[in-house]
């Protein structure tokens, strides 16, 4: 336990400086903030847009829906399946019997087909869909919310788990170099020539993937690109006298990898990070665009694109999709351009 | 040159593996998946027979009349000799393999034509786009970048970072979208036509109609081409400028007295091309790359559409032909980028 506080209170140091220069980048910053809160915030989606009542009272008797399926006929209600709960309150509001309902703040799921009959979906924004509905009636405002945290998700977890590969197999060729280092470079070579939106297409168009198929896909196909820089990092700081040190201190392998050299070799990891989530995010929303992504009815923003330039007419389905990509990319990459300027000592902005 | 001409050879010795492990396991999925060529053309014989027999009994073939119809055995083998699946996976892959070394790529099962023909036919228009918005793409870039790293710091340098940022948190295919609900014609104005190549009655266009027409149909594509690449290539020359300038050599170019002009555009715009003109390899494999997305929106019937309705309608020849072209040039493409490196910058060796 003695030896390991100096060394960790040295790394905090150096990635404490780093996030203050971080902070004091304000762009970045704050748009870091925002897309935290954003994306948490989405993650209570379910209570903020939905259909079914946060909370009913119907004859002095409490009921909370959002967590149970309700007949309509519990509430006396003379429909088919679940009860209709916007129609409820309306109802409870005239009768004036002292029951009453309380609705999400958005009261529009993100499944549900709210076909009007005096018009065709799908229908522009209006006063009750902010950004109007989808060619089946979906409301767009709340397939637009949900599927920001849909994509950032998805984002999150493919960089996530393609960079863990990209690290092991990385400090493994960096470390102990040699044959290994070329037999397994050859491969990568090979690997990363695969077409691969192309091949996410073949593969898609055959098993119908979900979201963890389509999150291992990516990875499979996607991990190469962090694993040369890995690699390049371990070579360098492996030749550094620390390290040099550590081994003629007889550190085992397993203690110069991960305590001496991995945290040190990790500056890409960062400085990608955020740039790989904006690919990530690109490439789902194209796969979905092609109708090849996450399987219907996913609510999916490449998928409403591609259902507006199907109904050229319907500018919303396009526009709004596009701004809400268009926004959230564009906050990604300040984080990006942040961390790197926090990261880099070189003065200049480096997007790649 | 001894050790750069035996990583050449290298280079193109790596060619093979790696085509082949491509096409072998591309070979594979395509030909155990369910629902392939063979069975829709069985679905579709079935259900032409039932609605055959049973038409005036009353409406279309349902599941269970699906199921009652036999297809002549001897017919079951012609179909089978037809799409090729009468023999052992490995088997088809070696004929296919044998074919393909004979330039042979196969006959498509949707065009009934051979698969190079109809590729063929497809490439001059994506090149078209292609290239045009490459051009482009050079062409803004680069001065822009060289403009951006002389004016570091600059309002002009602000500015044009708004652009590249935009252009890097857009991808192409969707400001193509943008542009055409915009511009097209749908609810807004209406400047430019809804995608195509060219116009229905192109042919009968006078030759300035012709022109006319056919550069109202290339602006908004061409935009979608050009942001793809835009903000990574301002970045990379800025950069490579910048980096460039502060170095010894400028330093010592201003010190005996050169005039700044002179520094800037010969000594180091010079050397800060490399970075760039390795890129130029790339140049090949940027045509299909992500060329279906655009083409798509545009509804383009380039490369990159074939490539895209192959797999929509299964049809394999095609599939595997798109991937062998594709494959290949981007091969070409990474070898002729590192040569490009190696003429550039003398200081490469390869190992």
């Amino acid at each position: 336990m003695s030896e390991k506080v100096p060394t960790s209170y040295k790394s905090v140091s150096l990635f404490r400086k780093r996030l203050r220069r971080f902070k004091s980048l304000k762009r970045g910053y704050y748009s870091f903030l925002l897309i935290v809160c954003a994306y948490i915030l989405s993650f209570f989606c379910p209570l903020l847009m939905n259909y079914k009542a946060l909370v009913v009272r119907y004859d002095g008797k409490m009921y909370f829906p959002i967590l149970k399926y309700y007949p309509g006929e519990t509430f006396g209600q003379q429909i088919y399946g679940q009860a209709d709960y916007r129609k409820l309150k309306g109802q409870f509001k005239t009768e004036g019997k002292g029951n009453w309902v309380v609705m999400p703040l958005y009261p529009y799921g993100p499944y549900e087909s709210l076909t009007d009959p005096s018009r065709e979906p799908p229908n522009p924004p209006s006063f009750r869909h902010w950004l109007g509905t989808d060619d089946r009636g979906r409301d767009v405002f709340v397939r637009l919310a949900y599927g920001f945290n849909i994509s950032l998700s998805f984002a999150l977890l493919v960089t996530t788990v393609a960079y863990s590969i990209a690290i092991t197999v990385g400090s493994a060729l960096g470390y102990f170099g040699g044959k290994f280092d070329i037999t397994v470079q050859r491969f990568i070579e090979i690997w990363s020539s695969i077409p691969f939106l192309y091949t996410i297409i073949i593969i898609s168009s055959i098993i119908q993937p979900n979201f963890l198929w389509l999150v291992s896909l990516l990875c499979i196909f996607g991990w190469m690109g962090m694993t040369y820089y890995i690699r390049g990092e371990f070579y360098r700081e492996k030749a550094k006298d620390y390290v040099h040190a550590a081994i003629a201190m007889g550190a085992s392998d397993r203690k110069v990898v991960f305590k001496h050299i991995l945290p040190n070799a990790l500056t890409p990891v960062i400085t990608f990070g955020p740039f790989s989530i904006v690919a990530d995010i690109g490439v789902l929303v194209s796969l979905d665009y092609l109708g090849f992504g996450l399987p219907p009815p996913t609510p999916s923003w490449g998928e409403l694109i591609g259902e507006g330039m199907s109904n050229i007419f319907s500018w919303w389905l396009v526009l709004f999709p596009f701004g809400a990509l268009f926004c959230t990319l564009l906050m990604v990459v300040f984080i990006g351009e942040a961390v790197r300027q926090a990261f880099d000592p070189r003065e200049f902005s480096r997007l790649r | 040159m001894g050790g750069l001409a035996s990583y050449f050879i290298r280079r193109f010795l790596l060619v093979i593996p790696t085509f082949l492990g491509i096409t072998v396991i591309f070979f594979f999925i395509l030909q155990i998946v369910p629902g392939g060529p063979l069975e829709m053309e069985i679905m579709k014989l079935k259900a032409g027979m039932a609605s055959m027999g049973g038409g005036e009994a009353g409406g279309g073939a349902s599941g269970s009349e699906l199921g009652r119809v036999e297809i002549p055995a001897e017919a079951m083998e012609q179909m089978k000799e037809y799409y090729g699946v009468d023999k052992p996976i490995p088997v088809r892959y070696a004929i296919w393999l044998w074919n393909v070394l004979h330039l042979n790529l196969g006959v498509s099962y949707v065009y009934a034509e051979p698969v190079w023909d109809v590729i063929k036919n497809r490439f001059p228009v994506s090149i078209y786009f292609g290239l045009l918005g490459l051009i482009l793409e050079y062409s803004i870039c680069v001065p822009l970048g060289v403009i951006k790293a002389v004016h570091n710091g600059s309002k002009f340098d602000l500015g044009s970072s708004v652009l590249v940022f935009i252009g890097y948190s857009t991808p192409g295919w969707a400001l193509g979208a943008v542009l055409l609900v915009l511009l097209g014609g749908g609810s807004f104005w209406s400047v430019f036509p809804l995608g195509e190549f060219r116009s229905e009655n192109w042919a009968q266009l006078t030759l300035w109609g012709k022109i006319l027409d056919q550069g109202y149909h290339t602006v908004l594509p061409v935009i979608a081409y050009m942001i793809g690449g835009f903000a990574t290539l301002t970045i990379i020359m800025k950069n490579s400028l910048i980096e460039n300038l502060g170095q010894d050599y400028v330093r010592t170019a201003f010190a005996k007295g050169l005039p700044e002009k002179r520094v800037i555009f010969l000594h180091a715009m010079r050397n800060s091309l490399i970075p760039i003109s390795t890129s130029i390899g790339h140049v090949i494999s940027f045509f299909l790359a992500g060329s279906y997305l655009i083409e798509r929106t545009f509804n383009i019937n380039g490369i990159g559409m074939l490539g895209y309705m192959s797999v929509l309608h299964r049809d394999y020849p095609v599939t595997l032909g798109f991937l062998v072209i594709g494959g290949l040039l981007g091969l070409i493409g990474n070898i002729l980028s590192d040569v490009a490196y190696a003429l550039v910058d003398p200081r490469i060796r390869f190992k």
